[in-house]
């Protein structure tokens, strides 16, 4: 299917650049990064494709299919720019999405605010209806207070419908009926059912998540609308592949009926592709480390697979220790690859707290004023300042040449708000900051390790992300990590690993039942409809049937436990033997992840069943890559400051030099991201052009 | 800071120690069987030194912080010179060292080559304990005596053994052995993870270090804490509120009051002229009155200082024995989350004489404890624990937040489906309800109201609420919060129930709850009228009541407000009320206007 004249392509937008990735099938790597065009982020990835086209002389024609990561409808919810969405609950249960969990992010915070309700008080319609637990109705729904409910709304003038009824996850019949209303009432408008985007139990979760759904649909179709009008004007009838929060692409009709599981769609990008050339160089166990201007997020992928999060808030900005303290944004359940994140970037603060202690961020100088040594304006010193003051990063302009930097502005900075107080000679001060930096980001790292039972010393550290490859090695080193891996155009890595992804759909339901008591029978009936869900939007996608992969897991808890673990389930039948396997599979994910499990006779529960259906796309991305960018000439040596061993004559090299291997310390300076070798380290390309860094 | 050798060093450390305080909260957070733990994070974890002193503390619940040293002290007093590597440590008494019997604490000792180097720590609520009301929380329970087991400071483990006598006594004596030995295991998986952590620090730092270290994380702690209280004014501010009553004594309000005393870096906080102790279950622990008065000033301290013993040097809190703020033997205690409750709205009261515009007013009570509880048809046992509550005061910049947990606490609300699916209980309401939240520049939080129906055949109630007689107080003009009310088959009888009591119930009954409102802040007739107009329009205030407390005009066919007839009303309303100055505080309604109400009914 794929001639050396057929492209793939990659686009990932970010708040401040789109980055775009063309892949040829022999190997042949075109990347372009522009500026990010808000307001209509189409016509940016329709220009910057136009652009790429006449640089290297290719035709629309030639693009095969075009792999997007967007932030389009996350920024709708953060920005509160979503749909005017009215909601239908049960009577007596109004302010279950206003009223969420009750609590708060933020302890002893008397100015804490909570997020605004999606849907204002006066546009939650309730209706006279019970089901109970079982999905026993105990008051029926008429069709007057159905219809009157939904005209309500329509009164209201609303762009789009929630339904939301309590324990509609055991009985949808309430639901569906107030669905026929809406499309009769008002066809074409959109709408939003909890019982089809998440027949599962709890209703705060599923009111959240479908009234997010609702919420972004009409801005998400509208998107996907101007941007393939935009594509088949310019010529480019490839198909639109979007990539979801739990790291599998989708088409773009499913994206748009469903575009709750897009809303992470940009940092997945970058996982998937780490977790695809950690299958290819037989990495068993590696954490992915992604690090930009404002953020740094940690994922783990063990045997080639990624880890997934069942839930997760929406802006819920960035704390540490937020683990703990639940409470922000706003909640979504769907599955979503497992990303800690910690507030610490290049951007990131540098001051000194009441107690004389000095401290990273959280706040941010952001791109403007940016850090002092952009010499925009500002005058708070950033993390990026001490890594210029420490000679990591060139000090006369970032890479590409594209942005002059101001490093005497940096250094008196530094000086006199960080090293003059501390008493500490600048190096120091500037030392200081770059490893407190970096273990501010050890906690996303151990989030994703520790915390679930795993030693990170097991583990690669697969860095990206214009900073990541500069922090990674003091990180790695710090927690006895012995191996760091930066894959090519690790600065754009997010859109690349898009290349990676196969088509992915989740499919869960709640299914509570104990194990040893449970009519298997209908168990399997329970998991047999979710996966002809599944093969139903796999064939309707163009996959045939030996091209889909269907993987079963359970959810699982010792009965009165409140928090379940997941795990595989193999195939075959549902029988006495299955419900061994997987009791046995639960207690060792348990005594894994919490260091005991309880004796044999605890009965364990069976909470919800999950299928993933994957569609596998022919041709991978070739092993060996054939950037068509020539590597500038680099700049000559320069002083570079390493703790114990001090100032340093360091060596910048082009990634290409490390084609034989070359101890540390040395600097290797690309377009999109600056990696750092320090002393006693060595580094040496792989096959595939991963720079790998063994450390001692 | 110029004493410190290496501050990058330190601050690594400290970072370190934090994450694993942290760790160990999510490891219980995650194992733990009882809802009670996950959803109101009724649990705490940190690193006390070789001598007990508390270090670091995982943020999990402001109403433990001070909990652990209490608790430390009493290991130190009977155990000093007789602990040994695998010894794990258990207690949950609160004439010495606990706080209620629900509350056991597992404490572990940490070793470096048989140097004693620090203890891990986990105190847990445990869903019972035994005693003779379900869930171990009754608010009428007289002595201590009747609220369960009592576990005086016990080696559970001595050198990596399990005693096994210790285990029985736990297994006979409380209703569901299962869950409470689950989240056991859950405080000794969160013990296990620390000790592993611990190890590799010292082994980085080395023990003398690690020991220095811990002890400049204390000292660190108190320089911020000096430092933040040095920029507030000097003085002394007096508060006093009343709880309605004890659940036993109707009708005999008990006064808490305190005394704030700042000068230069040092607080003291006392308690003296606090309510003697009572029969009911009402009683704090001296170490849940300070949890409570940290948790007030706190909210008026920059973010960002660690919880540890270095807080405590510099904040003192006194409260007399025998008081309801520290009760003494044979005191019940179960019920006491009440009182710290409380006691820091109270605490609120007096910061707000010293900083009027830093403060918010009191909010809905907090928290009301529901438990029922009984035994199926087969004989198994039961219990359904609910603590909820939801509305904060108003602040002098803002609204009180409407369904958000009173800051002693940061606890969630179960599930409704969840709940359903696995008790013998129904929700039938989890709603807001109209005109209840204090009128001011600022209104009260909104409450809510729970109605709860029960399925088994029968069951004993248990309830414990307050806010009745003695309402939600308004700052600085606001209005006081409406009061909290209680009833049997509102849809039927709707009988009036008690603020606090114990009942039989049988299949089908329902009980009514319906939070207090919470104060509000400030003048109401300068409240902006466009944020009348959305409450009006979102039914959380009627037109009526809009016109009464606020004195705003709302068409609400066309969803505006009438200006002209609103400025006009505000004048005459201003008139009648003839204000000499702006009321501190407000505890009942406002007599000019419940005089308006009346003339616009």
């Amino acid at each position: 299917m794929s001639t050396p004249s057929s492209y793939r392509v990659g686009v990932d937008i970010g708040g401040t650049f789109t980055d775009i990735v063309l892949l040829g099938a022999d190997g042949t790597i075109h990347t372009k990064k522009i500026s990010s065009s808000v307001g209509d982020y189409a016509r940016a990835i329709v220009d910057g494709l136009s652009e790429l086209f006449q640089e290297t002389d290719l035709a629309g024609r030639a693009i095969e299919e075009i792999r997007h990561g967007t932030t389009v409808a996350s920024n709708a919810i953060l920005e509160h720019k979503g749909a005017r969405v009215g909601l239908i609950t049960t009577k007596g249960f109004r302010d279950v999405l206003e009223i969420r969990t009750l609590r708060m992010p933020r302890l002893y915070d008397l100015a804490w605010e909570k997020p605004a309700p999606l849907v204002e008080r006066y546009l939650r319609q309730v209706v006279d209806e019970r089901v109970d637990a079982r999905g026993r109705i105990e008051k029926a729904l008429t069709l007057e207070d159905a219809e009157r409910a939904v005209d309500a709304l329509l009164a209201e003038k609303v762009e789009a419908i929630a339904v939301c009824l309590l324990n509609s996850f055991a009985n949808p019949r309430h639901e569906l009926m107030i669905k026929e209303v809406v499309e009769r009432k008002a066809p074409g408008l959109k709408f939003s059912v909890s019982y089809e985007v998440l027949p599962e139990i709890k209703e705060y979760e599923r009111t959240s998540t479908t009234v997010i759904n609702a919420y972004v649909m009409p801005i998400v179709a509208s998107y996907l609308k101007a941007l393939r009008g935009g594509l088949d004007d310019a010529g480019i009838p490839a198909q639109l592949l979007l990539m979801q929060s739990n790291g599998g692409l989708t088409s773009d009709q499913a994206a748009a009926e469903r575009p709750m599981n897009i809303i992470e769609s940009g940092p997945a990008g970058g996982v998937v592709g780490a977790q695809a050339l950690a299958r290819a160089k037989a990495l068993p166990k590696i954490i992915t480390f992604d690090m930009g201007g404002t953020t740094a997020k940690a994922s783990m992928v063990e045997e080639g697979e990624v880890s997934r999060a069942s839930e997760y808030s929406v802006g819920a900005g960035i704390m540490i220790g937020s683990r703990l303290l639940t409470g922000a944004g706003y909640m979504l359940k769907v599955p979503a690859i497992d990303l800690a994140e910690v507030g610490a970037g290049g951007g990131s603060h540098v001051w000194i707290d009441g107690g004389g202690s000095l401290q990273i961020g959280p706040e941010s100088a952001g791109a403007l004023p940016g850090p002092v040594c952009y010499d925009k304006g500002g005058d708070m010193p950033t993390v990026t300042d001490a890594n210029v003051l420490l000679g990591y990063i060139n000090p006369k302009h970032l890479v590409g040449g594209a942005l002059a930097l101001n490093a005497g502005k940096a250094k008196d900075a530094f000086e006199t708000k960080v090293a003059k107080p501390l008493g500490l000679p600048l190096e120091k001060a500037a030392y200081g900051a770059h490893q407190i930096a970096a273990s501010n980001m050890i906690r996303a790292i151990k989030a994703v390790s520790t915390e679930r039972g795993r030693d990170p010393r097991e583990f690669a550290l697969f860095a990206f992300g214009g900073n990541g490859p500069l922090f990674a090695c003091g990180m790695a080193r710090a927690l006895g990590m012995s191996r760091v891996v930066v894959p090519p155009s690790a600065g754009l890595f997010s859109s690349f690993g898009l290349l990676y992804a196969d088509v992915e759909h989740h499919y869960s339901r709640t299914f509570r039942r104990l194990l040893r008591q449970a009519d298997l029978a209908e168990i399997e009936r329970a998991w047999t409809a979710l996966a002809d869900q599944a093969t139903a939007q796999l064939g309707a996608e163009g996959f045939a049937g030996d091209r889909m992969r269907l993987k079963r897991s359970a959810a699982l808890h010792y009965q009165g436990q409140s928090y379940e673990l997941t795990v595989p389930v193999p195939e075959g039948r549902i029988d006495d033997r299955m419900v061994g396997l997987l009791e046995e599979a639960f207690g060792q994910e348990h005594e894994k992840t919490y260091g005991h499990r309880a004796g044999k006779d605890e009965p364990v529960e069976l909470v919800s069943i999950q299928i993933i259906g994957q569609g596998l796309r022919e041709g991978g991305v070739p092993e060996r890559l054939k950037p068509s960018r020539a590597e500038p000439t680099p700049p000559p040596p320069r002083r570079a400051y390493f703790g114990e061993s001090g100032w340093t004559d360091t060596p910048v090299l082009r990634r290409s030099d490390l084609a034989t291997a070359k101890s540390g310390p040395l600097i290797v300076e690309e377009y999109d991201a600056t990696c750092v070798v320090p002393p006693g380290a060595t580094a040496q390309l792989d096959s595939g052009g991963n720079i790998v860094i063994e450390l001692n | 800071m110029a004493d410190l050798k290496d501050p990058i060093a330190f601050e690594l450390f400290k970072n370190a120690i934090f994450s694993i305080a942290d760790e160990m909260a999510l490891t219980v957070f995650r194992t733990t069987y009882s809802g009670v733990l996950k959803d109101n994070m009724d649990y705490s974890t940190g690193f006390a030194d070789a001598d007990g002193k508390l270090v670091a503390q995982g943020l999990t619940l402001p109403g433990h912080l001070g909990s652990v040293p209490t608790a430390m002290e009493s290991i130190m007093r009977h155990y000093r010179d007789d602990m040994a590597p695998g010894d794990v440590f258990i207690m949950n008494d609160p004439f010495d060292g606990g706080m209620h019997l629900p509350d056991i604490f597992v404490f572990k000792p940490l070793y470096h080559e048989g140097r004693r180097m620090a203890f891990a720590c986990t105190v847990c609520h445990h869903t019972d304990v035994g005693g003779r009301v379900a869930g171990s929380n009754a608010s009428d329970s007289t002595e201590i005596y009747a609220e369960g087991l009592r576990i005086a400071p016990l080696k559970l483990y001595e050198a990596g053994k399990i005693n096994k006598t210790i285990m029985t006594f736990i297994e006979k004596n409380v209703r569901l052995p299962v869950k409470v030995f689950g989240d056991l295991r859950a405080q000794l998986a969160a013990c296990h993870i620390a000790e592993q952590q611990f190890a590799d620090l010292v082994k980085r730092h080395g023990p003398d270090e690690t020991a220095a270290f811990m002890r400049e994380t204390v000292d660190y702690a108190e320089r911020l804490t000096r430092s933040a209280l040095a920029k507030l004014p000097d003085g002394e501010w007096s508060f006093e509120d009343w709880i309605d009553d004890d659940g036993v004594d109707y009708g005999k309000p008990i006064r808490l009051f305190v005394t704030i005393r700042k000068k230069g870096d040092h607080m003291v906080v006392d308690w003296t002229g606090t309510n003697p102790q009572v029969k009911g279950a009402i009683n704090n622990t001296l170490s849940f009155t300070k949890a409570a008065s940290y948790c007030g000033i706190r909210s008026v301290l920059p973010p960002g200082i660690p919880n540890n013993e270095g807080v405590f040097r510099a904040i003192e809190v006194i409260c007399p024995p025998g008081t309801v703020g520290n009760g003494v033997l044979p005191a019940a205690c179960a019920a006491r989350g009440l009182t710290g409750f409380r006691m820091v709205d109270c605490m609120f009261g007096a910061l707000a004489m010293m900083l009027p515009d830093k403060v918010k007013a009191a909010g809905d009570g907090g928290n009301t404890g529901i438990s029922i509880g009984g035994y199926d048809s087969e004989r198994k046992p039961f219990i359904y624990v609910d603590f909820t509550c939801g509305a904060w005061g108003a602040r002098p910049w803002a609204d009180g937040l409407d369904g958000n947990s009173h800051m002693m606490a940061n606890m969630a609300s179960h599930s409704i489906e969840v709940t359903e699916a696995e008790e013998p209980i129904q929700l039938l309401a989890y709603e807001f309800v109209a005109d209840k939240a204090g009128a001011g520049k600022y209104r009260g939080g909104v409450p809510f109201r729970r109605d709860y129906r029960f399925l088994e055949e029968e069951g004993t109630l248990q309830v414990r609420s307050d806010r009745r007689d003695h309402r939600p107080f308004g700052l600085y003009g606001g209005s006081p919060g409406a009061p909290s009310e209680n009833y049997l088959n509102p849809q039927a009888e709707n009988k009036i129930l008690p603020g606090k009591f114990t009942m039989t119930v049988k299949k089908g009954d329902i009980f009514r709850h319906v939070l207090a409102g919470a104060g509000g802040w400030g003048d109401p007739l300068e409240r902006d009228p466009a944020a009348v107009l959305k409450d009006v329009r979102n039914e959380l205030l009627s037109p009526a009541k809009a016109l009464a407390d606020y004195g705003v005009f709302i068409d609400t066919a066309k969803w505006t407000v009438d200006a002209a007839a609103t400025t006009k009303r505000r004048e005459e309303m201003r008139r009648a009320r003839n204000w000499s100055e702006v009321p501190k505080v407000q505890r009942q309604e406002p007599a000019g206007l419940t005089a308006t109400v009346r003339a616009a009914e």
